[in-house]
């Protein structure tokens, strides 16, 4: 992983959260470095609130470093690297 | 082992039998009267590729060989009552997930650490009952070295071709015991092997059962992606916490076994033909009752002996069979006795409370007692 | 289809996707755990065929439930034996055991002990969240003294086991400690592990904020991780003192032990079978 962080400052990632894992414990959000995501208003079939993207290009940009798909809990983060 | 005569003690002979039936996996703990089983595993197992492993205490032991036998290994452990009281808890796991293992248990003078040096059938029920829950295990019970070994095949047929724990009872008096005894040759030894999946992975439920109640099984490693747990689970293995799973699997694990009842029961039935009394017994015990029948037929009396060679599931039929008074000699403070009890209003306890089997002049007064 | 089944392909494989959302509580440490288990797996590009993952009774034990590979859910206390038995049957194969603190110290501390001073080849993912959480919250042999659970409502009079010391004092090749927080050296942590052989002990402090954490001012995931995050020291060469976790206090993370060369039960017994068979 180290090699990716280096590089990934110039990566650009693309987040998919499947809601329906969620248990809305947040680490995704507390520990993504460039903040792209935030709680969401509404709650999924479980009774949570998932994260949701900030939608504020370019300052918030996903770069694709993974962190918030390696702390969740859950399965429910995927992060794909834009070509 | 060559073919050829040999002699040999009961704990010997469980051990060759067990070789003999395709045995390759032993994980034990010593325990008085079975130690010899472990001793004799441990220098004959290498010999044949075979593995063993001297555990750190008898649940370890059952863990393991539970764990081994899902790798398609024939497997066994040996132990008395206080380790079978330490086991029982895994137990009802190769029960409920359905793992073929033969358990030894060299019966010795109990409750608690008793006798260990002598003679006890204390563990009659306690082979059958001793985990939680309602499930079926097979039990045996041989009453010389050489049906030690013989039947000892068997145990492991049936363990294998109804993916159940079996429970193979001895007793302290058999254990050491020394005897002649015949090894045939290789070509006469029956062996069964459990039922694989003959679908493949993404095809296999691996719990569904066929039309034999019995479910084939998969070994570790060939992408069958099993999953086992000792908590209610469904066809593919997965938990199921609710009452109709729990139904359809509970019903399943007792029926495999009482469905095939009747194929499993073996019985040793000693002048019983034309018998006025019949004396049920099993293991060493049947040994004096025997002797204890032919002294009455010397008197006139009509005894016979009803030795019960499967214990579990209990052959019932048999008892029903006869109309005659029934006594039930056993080293124990009455066990088997409530069984014989649920099949017939006529029957005595003759029992002992362990060290020692009964005298044939003690079983002949009970004769004498029981037709005045 | 579900996105993720394309997009993560490799670990959704790896995953009993039709038994997804799992157990575990919201913020539950095992899940990051078993994600960091399951990548360093990947990674090592092994024969997922050849992957055994048994666990015992307890929240991680649920574990072996969510491994779409061989796996094996046992009594509590005895995924070790049972592990055993698979591994010295078949001694080609990959056997993980991923249980909890409670599982593997107290009602199967016996097993540890014994198998690692045997030194059987396998990969112990110790899940430490200092408590029985299955059971509703109750003090175990890793909470720390002080702590409060539901069964020391007065505080825990007890000590814990300083697992790391005692892995290593057994003669363990590989012990080592991470939490929750430290994902990616816990990733490969278990990668180098996984390359490794011998019983291989890897401690994972992980948060149980439902029933442990609550009881002791962290109620919510997040001030658990920061709990780790703000505590957490690396010490490869840490004394018998530093391993030890005191309540709320400093918790020492790294490789303490990593050595090669040990032969296992399994190569012992080889060797045991040619002599039989001379």
């Amino acid at each position: 992983m180290s090699e990716q962080n280096t590089k990934s400052l110039k990566k650009r990632g693309k987040v998919t959260i499947d809601e329906k894992r969620c248990k809305g414990c947040w680490y995704c959000i507390e520990y993504c470095p460039t903040k792209v995501l935030q709680v969401s208003e509404h709650l999924n079939e479980k009774g949570y609130h998932p994260p949701k993207l900030v939608e504020e290009p370019p300052n918030k940009v996903c770069i694709a470093c993974h962190l918030c798909e390696l702390y969740c809990p859950d399965f429910a983060i995927v992060v794909e690297e834009i070509k | 082992m060559k073919p050829g005569y040999y002699f040999w003690s009961g704990d010997i002979a469980a051990a060759e039998g067990a070789i003999a039936a395709g045995c390759r996996f032993y994980a034990g703990y010593p325990i008085t009267p079975s130690s010899e089983i472990a001793e004799r595993m441990a220098l004959r197992l290498p010999q044949e590729g075979g593995k063993f492993i001297e555990m750190e205490d008898e649940i370890g032991s059952i863990a393991a060989i539970i764990g081994a036998s899902w790798t398609g290994e024939k497997v066994m452990t040996a132990t008395a009552g206080p380790g079978i009281s330490l086991m029982n808890e895994n137990i009802g796991l190769a029960a409920m997930t359905e793992v073929p293992i033969v358990v030894v248990n060299a019966m010795r003078g109990a409750p608690s650490t008793g006798l260990p040096t002598l003679i006890g059938q204390g563990d009659l029920m306690q082979a059958k009952w001793g985990s939680h829950g309602s499930y079926e295990i097979i039990s045996l019970y041989p009453d010389s070295v050489q049906e030690t070994f013989d039947l000892m095949i068997d145990a492991f047929n049936y363990a294998e071709k109804y993916r159940v724990p079996v429970m193979f009872l001895i007793d302290a008096m058999l254990a050491h015991m020394y005897e002649k005894i015949y090894v045939p040759p290789e070509d006469e030894i029956v062996r069964i092997e459990r039922k694989r999946p003959t679908t493949p992975p993404e095809e296999t439920l691996i719990y569904k059962a066929d039309d034999d109640l019995i479910p084939p099984m998969p070994r570790i490693g060939e992408g069958y992606k099993i999953h086992a747990s000792g908590l209610t689970h469904n066809e593919k293995g997965y938990p199921e916490l609710t009452p109709q799973a729990q139904e359809k699997l509970v019903r399943r694990l007792n029926d495999k076994i009482r469905k095939h009842a009747e194929e499993i029961w073996k019985v040793e039935e000693y002048k019983t033909e034309d018998a006025d009394v019949i004396v049920v017994a099993m293991g060493s015990e049947s040994r004096s009752v025997r002797l204890a029948v032919d002294l009455a037929r010397r008197e006139g009396i009509k005894a016979g002996m009803l030795r019960l060679i499967t214990i579990w599931p209990f052959p019932y039929k048999f008892i029903e069979k006869y109309n005659v008074p029934y006594i039930v000699a056993e080293i124990n403070y009455g066990q088997i006795y409530h069984k014989v009890r649920e099949y017939t209003q006529d029957v005595e306890l003759l029992p002992k409370m362990g060290g020692e089997i009964h005298k044939p002049d003690e079983v002949l007064r009970a004769i004498r007692r029981m037709v005045q | 289809m579900n996105p993720m089944e394309e997009m993560r392909r490799e670990e959704e494989k790896l995953l009993r996707t039709d038994r997804l959302p799992h157990v575990w509580c919201p913020g539950c440490g095992i899940g990051i755990t078993l994600n960091a288990f399951l990548r360093a797996f990947i990674r090592s590009k092994m024969d997922p065929n050849k992957l055994v993952v048994v666990s015992g009774i307890g929240c991680t034990g649920r574990a072996a439930g969510y491994v779409n590979v061989d796996s094996f859910h046992t009594t509590h206390g005895r995924g070790i034996p049972f592990a055993v038995g698979i591994k010295f049957a078949r001694p080609d194969l990959n056997v993980v055991v991923f249980s909890g603190d409670g599982d593997l110290f107290a009602i199967g501390g016996n097993h540890f002990v014994n198998a690692a001073r045997r030194n059987h080849d396998l990969l112990i993912i110790a899940v430490n969240n200092f408590t029985y959480g299955m059971t509703g919250g109750q003090h175990g042999p890793t909470t720390p003294t002080g702590a409060y659970t539901t069964t020391t409502p007065y505080g825990n009079p007890d000590r814990p086991f300083n697992i790391p010391h005692l892995a290593i004092s057994l003669g363990a090749p590989y012990v080592a400690r991470w939490t929750t927080y430290h994902v990616n050296q816990l990733q490969n942590s278990i990668y180098h592990a996984l390359h490794k052989k011998g019983f291989r002990v890897i401690e994972v402090i992980s948060q149980c904020p439902t029933v442990y954490g609550r009881r002791n001012d962290m109620k919510t995931p997040l001030e658990m991780m920061h709990y780790f995050q703000k505590n957490s020291v690396r010490k490869d060469d840490a004394s018998f003192e530093e391993l030890e976790l005191k309540y709320n206090g400093k918790i020492v993370v790294g490789v303490f032990r990593d050595i090669q060369g040990i032969p296992t039960y399994e190569e012992r017994y080889e060797d045991i079978i040619r002599r039989a068979r001379k």
